[in-house]
């Protein structure tokens, strides 16, 4: 018997479009989802100063497309649901597990964000604090809550098995991967739906994002002279696990291999990278997945864009890898499609795994030149790859790490 | 303000979820399968759209579309 956790279905929604084909076919056309967003307050309200590059996702061609799948009433929505539910459909779906008896008892759910339903708590706040009003929509809280998105999956698909948000900021979606990786290896269930959701350019959202000081007023370059920032974007992307021999018994088409996990807590500082937390946690998942330094692999950066994480993560990969780090090819893959907080780790790995198997990596868009402390292996331009593995970081605020490592099917 | 019977029904099918087709007027809340929070979102809707304000104890499961779109135009400021 096997407990070996495979890939079995993808789905994704950002800027960049919906569904995994039009993501794909975008990033590999180095085309970026990052633009102007022009916001919707009043021309005289401050927040309009700030308006900013963002990548975000055609919420009405989400609504529009659900709406054909008729299917039963959930209630409000916030895009953070509608995400979900749309990435989610389209991993089912591409699974073959549409109606399939595991749904119901042996599948979990397991959904990363890294805040709730921002467009709802903006609405219910505009109504009392600029409005005056008294009232809020009585489903502000159900819409808005963080767990909704697990909670409308569940509805939609009929699973009443353990279902729950994971929340680590922008590691949300790896921690929820890998913690469902271990549900499988440890026999709770058979299969997971896992991944990630976010919506989060919100007036609310973004104004309190800006007053950190990490955004960039341009755009995203990872990794790049010049690099202003973070950029934000939204979406979400989901993955159908399944024990290996599940899969096999019910005839599946095996994509891949989710094959390793790590994640580290730096308990160092709120905000800034901690060079010990994400090399331990890189170690830990190459352990885990019993994969050598030295094999050639897609490395999928956190590569925020900022001035201060993307020194740290450099260092962080040649103080793992050494000499080996020339023979990896490396992505930054938020210059295309943003900074996904809760979602962003799920896109990256989903993103990541097509790469592979296409054999093609997905440009580092908006690079200006080399920063002499950012000495990586960059994929500039769509790359021809032969890479076996992927290895997907994510390095949250709060310090929280984790770090998936993927094998495409032989 | 002259509250039509259509523009009511679309708020229901908005805060229910369902086809504004599906709100046959002799049809229940309950055989709607139209649950509490849904009701409640609807008079918050209606009190937000055309400034009615309805006791939600004037309404139970057994009420009905028509009584409910009558209960609304009768409450609306002309």
């Amino acid at each position: 018997m096997s407990r070996k956790v495979v890939l079995t279905g993808f789905g994704c929604v950002s800027g960049l479009g919906i569904g995994l084909a039009e993501t794909w076919r975008r990033l590999a056309a180095g085309e970026g989802a990052i633009r102007p967003l022009l916001r919707e307050a009043p021309p005289d309200h401050p927040a309009r100063r700030m308006d900013c590059p963002a990548a975000w996702v055609d919420a009405g061609a989400c609504r529009a497309a659900l709406a054909a799948e008729d299917l039963r009433p959930m209630g409000q929505l916030d895009p953070l649901s509608l995400y979900a539910l749309t990435a989610g459909l389209e991993a089912v779906e591409a699974a073959g597990l549409r109606g399939h008896a595991s749904l119901e008892r042996r599948t979990a759910i397991l959904v990363g964000c890294g805040s709730g339903g921002n467009t709802t708590i903006d609405q219910a706040f505009e109504r009392l604090y600029a409005r005056e009003l008294a009232k809020v929509h009585p489903q502000t809280i159900p819409s808005s809550m963080m767990s909704a998105p697990a909670s409308h999956l569940a509805l939609l698909l009929g699973c009443h098995g353990p279902t729950f948000v994971i929340s680590s900021a922008c590691a949300s979606s790896a921690h929820a991967l890998g913690e469902a990786m271990h549900m499988i290896r440890s026999g709770r269930v058979d299969v997971a739906l896992v991944g990630g959701s976010e919506a989060c350019l919100t007036l609310g959202s973004w104004v309190a994002w800006n007053s950190v000081g990490v955004m960039a007023e341009d755009t995203c370059r990872p990794f790049s002279q010049e690099r202003k920032g973070m950029v934000l974007g939204e979406g979400a992307a989901m993955v159908v696990l399944e024990s290996e021999d599940h899969a096999r018994a019910r005839g599946a088409k095996v994509l891949g291999e989710l094959a390793g996990y790590g994640s580290s807590s730096d308990a160092a500082d709120m905000t800034a990278p901690d060079l010990h937390g994400i090399t331990a946690a890189i170690r830990m998942a190459h352990e885990d997945a019993g994969l050598a330094p030295e094999e050639p692999a897609l490395i999928s950066t956190h590569g925020t864009g900022t001035r201060i994480n993307d020194p740290v993560e450099a260092a962080a990969l040649h103080a793992v890898y050494g000499p080996a780090l020339s023979g990896h090819t490396v992505i930054a893959t938020k210059s295309a499609h943003g900074h996904l907080i809760g979602a962003t780790a799920a896109m990256e790995f989903v993103i990541g795994m097509e790469a592979l198997a296409r054999g093609v990596a997905p440009p580092v868009l908006n690079h200006l030149g080399p920063d002499p402390e950012c000495d990586l292996p960059l994929a500039l331009r769509p790359e021809p790859i032969d890479h076996r593995v992927l290895v997907s970081n994510s390095f949250a605020f709060g310090g929280l790490n984790a770090v998936l490592v993927g094998r495409i099917a032989p | 303000m002259t509250v039509s019977t259509d523009a009511i029904l679309e708020v229901i099918a908005e805060e229910s979820g369902l086809d504004a087709a599906a709100l046959r007027p002799d049809a229940t809340f309950e055989q709607l399968d139209i649950g509490s929070l849904d009701v409640a979102s609807t008079l918050f809707a209606i009190e937000d759209k055309f400034g009615v304000a309805i006791d939600p104890d004037q309404l139970n499961p057994a009420s009905t579309i028509a009584e409910f779109v009558n209960l609304v135009r009768q409450l609306a400021p002309s």
